[in-house]
């Protein structure tokens, strides 16, 4: 039944096709399919270094085995891989490989592993910016506030104008942050623009700032043209495997099945350790209290718009029946009905917009982009023509993310007001039990 | 900077103490008002007119520092509400940006400019400044604090440069001002607005900006308000003599940069260039240097002439003056920024004009080995990009995997963790957007056709809500069982979070795009602005945060009045509420209501 010899080169592609960094001899795979205990650190160490990449954490090798390990079942536990076996295995890494291959397995599909991996580390050489605002949403985790020493909390004792303080430093290094931005846009369009049908990409046209630099003095580029080389390397390998995948997959089916045959008999003995594990609901997880923060708040907010909404069309459809009712023979007259229908599909339109940006499936790019200048005047461009023709599917345009950055502005905007609003309800019950005092609001 | 003010504004609490920093030339017209027991001047005193709202007068003072004369103590009938405090009033006027003159948001002199006040919605306006100026006649008192204010704002400024020099530009930027070397402040300051006095710092400033900051390419628009904040460069506007030497010294430094450029291994060319379109670009520049005279010239004629200092005239011959530093700039910038990059296609020019990445931009050609490595490169992922997952795989595969979900314990919740952040971010923004719709929507509508299109509207809008509050009771129950499953916080209380850390980056996935990712923007305004706003959205999201934790720690010591004495009651107060509810920009006034008796019995 082993799929006789291309599985060996299935599992040598998908090897290659993984990141310099973490990539694992072939062997280990093998291993783990007979349940090696030797190979199950491998596998933590792998499983750990590739969720780390996805998820944009820094790490290294050396990080303790057993937050490695803590980490990885997380991870998979964020991504909704629920066997429970995984979960139970020996916080010091030593055994369950084979447990652990299925769960790579399982990564590999469901979450795109080899694909994102491969978009995440692609080889910079352009000018780029993210368009998505994920990295924002998320506040740090890091909890250095207390390291800084303020020169001025002598004893426990902070004087408010400390705290005002740093407040206007902040909103000045807000403020030079963007100068600097500015700046920085700039010149990026200026090389942009003067550089335009340089490039012999086309669908570039023009060379980026690392371009720019890299013709300038080539001899400092040496390591860019050989992580180049290496990407395509690992592109190469990702196409043979796409070619050989099947029989990983078959493979992996039998794994399955032998493990299903060996779990039956032990079953017994699991079932109550399982129960007493997994039972607990805690809300010590700032992640979790931050989701239902968000919820929370989200729900207050639709909750109102709710009510306003039952009200003003509880209102409008009694003053419209009203109206009706007085009027039916003129509006039969008319012709009403028809326009009815016109309006109610002029509606559905209007409303469609809406929909699909509730919708889950709405397309949004994230990560980072190439910055590409398209003048909006192809006459004006000394090159080449049809090249606009060529546009890739993935281009986005700037004008699209202004907007979702708008709309994201505005709510937040929203959010931060009805904060203050929230402040100054109860200063103003503070102000009243002043003495002496009377707060004139600005 | 605002901390600046804050101190001289904490300083003074409750119209006691005198605010050096605070002083301003109109508030001693009102000093008399308070029955003479104040020195004043930080303090505008307000006695209560009949018939306006005390709160209204009060803003109309802030605004204006006009404190209408002759009506203090003599009013009749002013019994009513009377209101002798002390209201303090950031000094915002000096130095401060003026709000007319907007047409020049040029980044580079944004840094530049930065040490001048921020702007706020406060500001005075010139028309009332100007009017003042011409009508109030300065006292050598007033002069005196003139003085003294400005050599409080102007320590003031150095701190700020002390933060500003840690960038490489900053330092750049200092050192050009100590070799400019400019004069004491004009301290006269007759014709002039209040801000005359702070000339001295604005022009060194200037005439770095010239030399080593180059105007933007394009003008940028004037009304460009998405931005954090717009810092403006406010210098030019009381320029008496610096435009003349100003200029020079920006060509000449302009010149010193192209001869640097020059210098720099003119042997090491290694590639031909072709070197036609020679004769446009010279065309070009004949003109930009014409322009940058003609710009000199009108922008002396226009600081002899109007010693009035109209403001349109001032913006006018700053925006001329603008352009022609413009084109100096650019020359000088475009060759220190780019000559190396240009320097092995033109070595062997002559012409100092030549060497720019303008020019010869779009001549350039990546080196043979980048080219090679490049173009394998995409075409990998080209064609990583156009393969499918063959039918024997899919189907192999997708056994695998219901196989392996059947093995899953208790009933997995219908959301992974990841998907219901993925669900929870597709939400985020549909209460600001649905309320946007039901805005539109709240006007009456004229005709029976419009009623109904507006009801039919509200009840899609209702319906959309309603469909959310659902998804959010979903979200909210599959996030309760998967904390039960989550395995860090099962086992281990209290120890679950660094490994609960968010694993980031899922949301960005969009798995399976192995496409170039491409940002495409059509003009360097929507470069800006993109770059401006997500600057914006990361600003919003960290005032968010600070506003929640500063309420969750300083309002409740407010609230439990654990703080120290009295004295500092308001003055915490008033800091808080500046924090709280005005995001530190504008300040409440607090008036004391002791006072208000206090000068009641003498009208």
């Amino acid at each position: 039944q082993q799929p006789g010899r291309g599985l060996p080169a299935a599992v040598g592609a998908l090897c290659r096709a993984l990141p310099p960094r973490a990539r694992p001899a072939p062997d280990t795979l093998r291993r783990a399919r007979f349940d090696r205990p030797q190979a199950s650190l491998d596998f933590w160490r792998l499983l750990y270094a590739l969720l780390k990449q996805i998820h944009g954490g820094k790490w290294t090798e050396s990080d303790a085995i057993d937050n490695q390990i803590r980490f990885v079942k997380s991870a998979l536990w964020y991504h909704g891989y629920g066997r429970p076996e995984l979960y139970r295995l020996p916080s010091d890494g030593s055994a369950g490989s084979r447990e652990l291959l299925l769960a790579f397995s399982w990564l590999l599909h469901r979450v795109s592993l080899l694909e994102q991996l491969l978009a995440q580390n692609r080889v910079k050489t352009g000018d780029e910016t993210s368009v998505c605002t994920c990295e924002d949403a998320l506040p740090s985790s890091q909890k250095t506030t207390t390291e800084m020493a303020p020169e001025y909390a002598l004893g426990d004792r902070i004087d408010v104008r400390y705290l005002q303080w740093l407040n206007g430093r902040l909103r000045f290094q807000w403020r030079s942050l963007h100068a600097q931005h500015q700046e920085q846009c700039k010149l990026l369009h200026k090389i942009h623009l003067f550089t335009s049908g340089s490039h012999m990409d086309q669908i570039l046209g023009h060379f980026s700032a690392t371009e720019t630099d890299l013709v300038r003095q080539p001899e400092n580029y040496k390591q860019l043209l050989q992580l180049l080389d290496s990407e395509t390397m690992q592109l190469e390998a990702y196409l043979e495997w796409k070619q050989l995948e099947p029989v990983y997959w078959q493979w992996m089916e039998t794994v399955l099945d032998n493990m299903a045959e060996e779990g039956k008999m032990c079953e017994s003995q699991d079932a109550h350790v399982e129960k007493s594990g997994l039972s607990k609901a805690t809300s010590c997880c700032p992640w979790a209290d931050g989701l239902t923060g968000q919820i929370d708040r989200l729900s207050r907010d639709l909750m109102t718009l709710h009510d306003q909404l039952h009200k003003l069309v509880t209102h409008r459809k009694a003053a419209w029946c009203e109206k009706v009712k007085t009027r039916e023979e003129e509006l039969e007259k008319e012709g009403f009905s028809a326009a009815a229908r016109k309006i109610q599909e002029s509606v559905e339109l209007k409303l469609l917009d809406l929909t699909s940006l509730c919708a889950p499936e709405k397309k949004k790019m994230h990560g980072s982009c190439r910055l590409v200048f398209r003048s909006k005047h192809p006459a004006s461009k000394t090159g080449f023509d049809g090249c606009v023709s060529k546009e890739p599917v993935s281009a986005v345009s700037a004008a699209e993310v202004i907007r979702d950055l708008q709309l994201r502005e505005a709510s937040l905007g929203r959010e931060l007001k009805q904060l203050q609003e929230e402040c100054r309800r109860r200063l103003d019950e503070i102000a009243e039990g002043l003495d002496r005092v009377i707060c004139i609001p600005p | 900077m605002e901390w600046a003010e804050y101190n001289s504004c904490i300083s003074y609490v409750g119209g006691g103490a005198v605010g050096g920093a605070g002083r301003r030339r109109g508030a001693a017209a009102g000093a008399g008002a308070a029955g003479g027991a104040e020195p004043g001047p930080p303090a505008v005193l307000v006695s209560a007119v009949p018939g306006l709202p005390r709160e209204a007068r009060l803003r109309s003072c802030a605004g204006r520092e006009v404190v209408e004369p002759g009506r203090g103590s003599g009013v009749p009938g002013a019994g009513r509400a009377r209101v002798a405090a002390a209201v303090w009033e950031p000094p915002r006027a000096v130095g401060e940006p003026n709000p007319s003159v907007r047409s020049n948001a040029d980044p580079g002199r944004c840094v530049s400019s930065l040490p001048r006040g921020y702007e706020e919605e406060e500001q005075l306006h010139p028309e009332a400044d100007s009017s003042n100026g011409h009508e109030i006649k300065p006292s050598p008192k007033e002069l005196a604090e003139l003085e003294l204010l400005n050599r409080a704002l102007e320590k003031a400024l150095k701190i700020r440069k002390s933060v500003l020099k840690k960038t490489p530009l900053e330092a750049q930027r200092a050192t050009g001002e100590k070799s400019a070397g400019e004069g004491p402040a004009p301290k006269n300051a007759e014709e002039q607005q209040v801000p005359v006095p702070l000339g001295i710092v604005p022009e060194s400033t200037k005439v770095i900006t010239v030399s080593k900051k180059p105007a933007s390419l394009k003008k940028p628009s004037p009304c460009q308000l998405r931005a954090p904040y717009r810092t403006e460069p406010d210098v030019k506007k009381l320029q008496r003599k610096a435009p003349a030497r100003c200029v020079s010294q920006g060509s000449r430094t302009a010149g010193k940069n192209l001869s640097k450029g020059l210098a720099c291994k003119p042997g090491r060319s290694h590639r031909t260039a072709v070197s036609d379109g020679d004769t446009c670009v010279a065309a070009e520049l004949q003109k930009t240097s014409g322009l940058s005279k003609s710009a000199l010239n009108k922008q002396q004629s226009f600081s002899v002439g109007d010693s009035a200092g109209g403001k349109n005239s001032i913006a006018a011959g700053r925006h001329v003056f603008d352009a022609g530093k413009k084109s100096c700039g650019s020359l000088g910038e475009s060759s220190r920024k780019e000559d190396p990059a240009t320097e092995g296609v033109l070595g062997r020019s002559t012409s100092p004009q030549t060497v720019t990445l303008q020019q010869k931009g779009c001549q350039l050609k990546l080196p043979l080995p980048y080219r090679k490595a490049y173009s394998r490169n995409s075409r990998a992922w080209e064609r990583c990009c156009l393969r499918q997952t063959n039918a024997d795989a899919a189907a192999a595969r997708n056994r695998f995997i219901e196989g392996i979900q059947t093995t899953f314990g208790s009933p997995m919740p219908a959301f992974s963790p990841a998907k219901i952040e993925k669900e929870l971010k597709v939400l985020q923004d549909v209460p600001s957007l649905l309320s946007q719709y039901v805005e539109a929507e709240l006007a009456d509508h004229p005709t029976l056709q419009g009623e109904y299109e507006s009801l039919l509207t509200l009840e899609g809008l209702q319906t959309t809500v309603s469909q959310c509050l659902h998804k959010l009771q979903l979200l909210r129950a599959a996030l309760e069982s998967q904390m039960r499953l989550c395995p860090d916080c099962a086992e281990d209380i209290g120890s679950c979070s660094p490994a609960c850390v968010p694993p980031r980056g899922q949301m960005c996935d969009s798995a399976g795009v192995l496409a170039v990712p491409l940002l495409c923007y059509s003009s360097f305004q929507e470069l800006r602005d993109l770059f401006a706003l997500k600057l914006q959205v990361s600003m919003l999201h960290q005032e968010i945060a600070l506003q929640q934790i500063i309420m969750a720690e300083l309002l409740p010591v407010l609230e439990s009045r654990l703080y120290p004495e009295e004295a500092s009651a308001a003055q915490l107060y008033r800091a808080i509420y500046t924090q709280l509810c005005e995001g530190g920009k504008r300040f409440p006034v607090l008036a004391d209501s002791s006072r208000l008796c206090v000068s009641s019995p003498e009208s």
